[in-house]
């Protein structure tokens, strides 16, 4: 900062892309990693795999269904939405967007429905809560593996382009110089998917508990710390040797905030805390999956949020309070009842403990 | 064609919107503009290179700048912008001196969109509804618009807001309303200082381009840089506010809005 510059009046712009924003990009993060989570036991059949990747096929579906609303309520003009379908515009990410959104989600519900059809036979059979609904939506209870896998096929698809699109729409913005990094997809996906293995552990320990699977995952969960924080260091290391130019613009644009400099020592922090706990204590499934979940959503927080808080033309930093309308905390705290009601919709028909038994695999076999 | 100072004519107005009611509501404010709306709903063209017609662009004086917020003023009144949002506003700067026996000086910068030539506004809006129109006007067709403010987030100039009004996105237009009837941008027409030059860079006859060439070696644009091509122009541009200012923060923040 130069000392002999005091700005005296400007504009203090406001945040444009609100807290639904946030909510969001975790969500829909969160809900691809699940998806990736429960390719190993569904479509691939890997031993000791099976109730892990029902109960991860479970978050993808609720934090799929949740996210599209977020997004809508980020638009100013909701009601509009079909403009994206009615005026596509190939030079906008976010158009790609409106597309690849359909073609993940549509994936997934088909894929869920192939996975879950003989547990929700299952659930009918045996007289659960909404057995008939249950038995409606079962059509049989077949077990397809053929329909299984290129249903699971398009969902990777799907999610692949969502990765992409989420992390490139924002990376793109040159305006905004912490955005503008080609490894911010990275982190997106990293932190997304961490989210997810936490989201599935938080499943298990409140479901069946079962302690091999949160070991398991308290593995996967290890790993994807470790590249976190090699993707953070990757990021630092470019920013502060200079060699590459746009990561010296990041760090030049937020290094001088006492709040940007606490941000950071708190998200190292909640990473080695969340590595080396999943890593010598791999039964804390709780406390490693509420931290993993914590900084996926911190991290897109200050990204955003944060983000938009440095003036692209004026001085110092605007200074964002959280709004307790729908333009803030009601945002946050509507998406999250949304999230609450499809989990409780969906746990209703498909419990969670019989997920994560995970003995349909077998029964099929 | 500039004078130095003018007490805004009503009958200058007559094709512009009233002066806004203290809380406007939407419906009102899109009946108060109707010339902008017409404008608005012409079909988008793509970014057009100069074809020999008209294109707008401005000159700021900034040593001719007195930095008495009079732009500010009348265009909040002519476009009716909310309260706590602005279209143009002057960044005012208290600069310490070395070379005087004053121990502080001001600089003044007035602000507004750019109407950049290479915008990097228009190829993320994802519906098409930010578009160059062929004077060189970079123009929000409000029909559209869906409210994403990704257009917001990729102009380098804090130039764009969400109107809470209209639930759109909002900049400057260039008074394009006014300037399609003939007149000059209202900003322009009530510079106390004659700091803003408006007119037509293709017209080599016309005040603006004369002055432009005059000024040529000094001319500076906002973050040439990031070659957004800017319409805007500037003659006194100190290198210090060319970018993202070094200083401390604004000592000023608008009263939060009343959010609905
Ligand atoms: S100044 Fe900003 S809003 Fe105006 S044309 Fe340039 S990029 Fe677009
Ligand atoms: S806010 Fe409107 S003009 Fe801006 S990018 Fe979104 S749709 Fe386009």
């Amino acid at each position: 900062m130069n000392p002999n510059i005091v700005e005296t009046l400007n504009v203090a712009r406001e945040v444009a892309w609100l807290p639904w924003a946030v909510q969001y990009f975790f969500l829909i993060g969160l809900s691809y990693g699940a998806y990736l989570l429960s390719l190993p036991g569904i479509v691939f059949r890997r031993p000791g795999w099976a109730g892990i990747s029902r109960l991860a096929l479970l978050g993808a579906l609720v934090c799929g269904l949740a996210a599209p609303v977020a997004l809508l309520a980020d638009l100013h003009q909701p009601g509009r939405f079909w403009h994206f379908y009615a005026y596509f515009t190939p030079s906008s990410w976010m158009s790609w967007g409106a597309f690849f959104i359909p073609v993940y989600l549509g994936g997934l519900l088909i894929y869920a429905w192939l996975a879950f059809r003989p547990e929700l036979a299952r659930h009918a059979a045996s007289g659960g809560k909404l057995g008939g609904l249950a038995g409606v939506l079962a059509y049989g209870g077949h077990d397809s593996r053929g329909a299984l896998k290129a249903a699971a096929l398009l969902t990777f698809v799907g999610a692949g382009l969502v990765a992409l699109y989420t992390g490139a729409e924002v990376a793109v913005v040159q305006a905004r110089p912490l955005w503008n990094t080609p490894l911010l997809p990275l982190q997106f996906f990293v932190t997304a998917f961490a989210g997810a293995v936490g989201l599935a552990l938080l499943f298990n320990r409140f479901g069946l508990r079962d302690a091999a699977a949160s070991r398991r995952m308290a593995g996967v969960l290890a790993a994807s710390q470790v590249a976190a924080l090699a993707v953070g260091a990757l990021c630092l290391a470019l920013g502060v040797s200079g060699i590459s130019p746009v990561h010296v613009q990041a760090l030049a644009e937020v290094g001088p905030s006492a709040n940007w400099q606490l941000s950071a020592v708190w998200a190292v922090a909640a990473t080695v805390l969340t590595l080396v706990l999943a890593w010598k204590a791999p039964g804390s499934g709780l406390l490693i999956g509420l931290l993993a979940l914590h900084s996926a959503w911190m991290m897109r927080w200050s990204i955003f949020i944060g983000g938009q808080e440095v003036p692209k033309t004026g001085a110092g930093y605007y200074s964002y309070a959280l709004p307790l309308g729908p333009e803030g905390l009601l945002g946050i705290v509507g998406t999250a009842g949304l999230w609450v009601f499809l989990f409780v919709l969906i746990t209703t028909l498909l419990p969670l403990d019989r997920l994560a038994a995970g003995t349909p695999d077998k029964a099929a076999a | 064609m500039k004078k130095a100072f003018q007490i805004p004519d009503p009958a200058a107005r007559a094709v512009s919107a009233p002066p806004a009611p203290a809380s406007p509501s939407r419906r009102n404010f899109l009946r108060g503009v109707p010339v902008l709306t017409a404008a608005a709903a012409i079909a988008p063209t793509p970014a057009i290179a100069s074809t020999g017609r008209q294109q707008w662009a401005m000159l700021i004086d900034v040593r001719k700048c007195i930095g008495c917020q009079a732009c500010t003023v009348s265009c909040i009144q002519e476009n009716a912008v909310p309260e706590g949002s602005f279209r143009t506003v002057v960044s005012t700067y208290s600069v310490k001196l070395t070379d005087s026996a004053q121990p502080a000086g001001t600089y003044v910068l007035p602000r507004l969109c750019n109407h950049c030539d290479n915008p990097p506004c228009i190829p993320v809006c994802p519906v098409s509804a930010t578009y160059k129109r062929e004077d060189g006007i970079v123009a929000v067709d409000g029909d559209r618009c869906v409210g994403c403010a990704y257009c917001v987030q990729a102009c380098p100039y804090d130039a764009r807001f969400i109107n809470h009004e209209t639930n759109k996105a909002d900049k400057c237009t260039f008074c394009a309303h006014r300037v399609d009837a003939g007149l000059l941008p209202a900003c322009v027409e009530t510079c106390v200082g004659g700091a803003r030059i408006f007119g037509d860079i293709n017209d080599p006859e016309g005040e603006l381009a004369r002055r432009l060439k005059e000024a040529q070696p000094q001319l500076k644009v906002l973050k040439p840089e990031l070659e957004t091509a800017p319409r805007v122009f500037y003659i006194g541009l100190d290198e210090r506010f060319t970018g993202k200012v070094e200083g401390q923060g604004t000592l000023w923040k608008p009263r939060s809005l009343p959010h609905a």
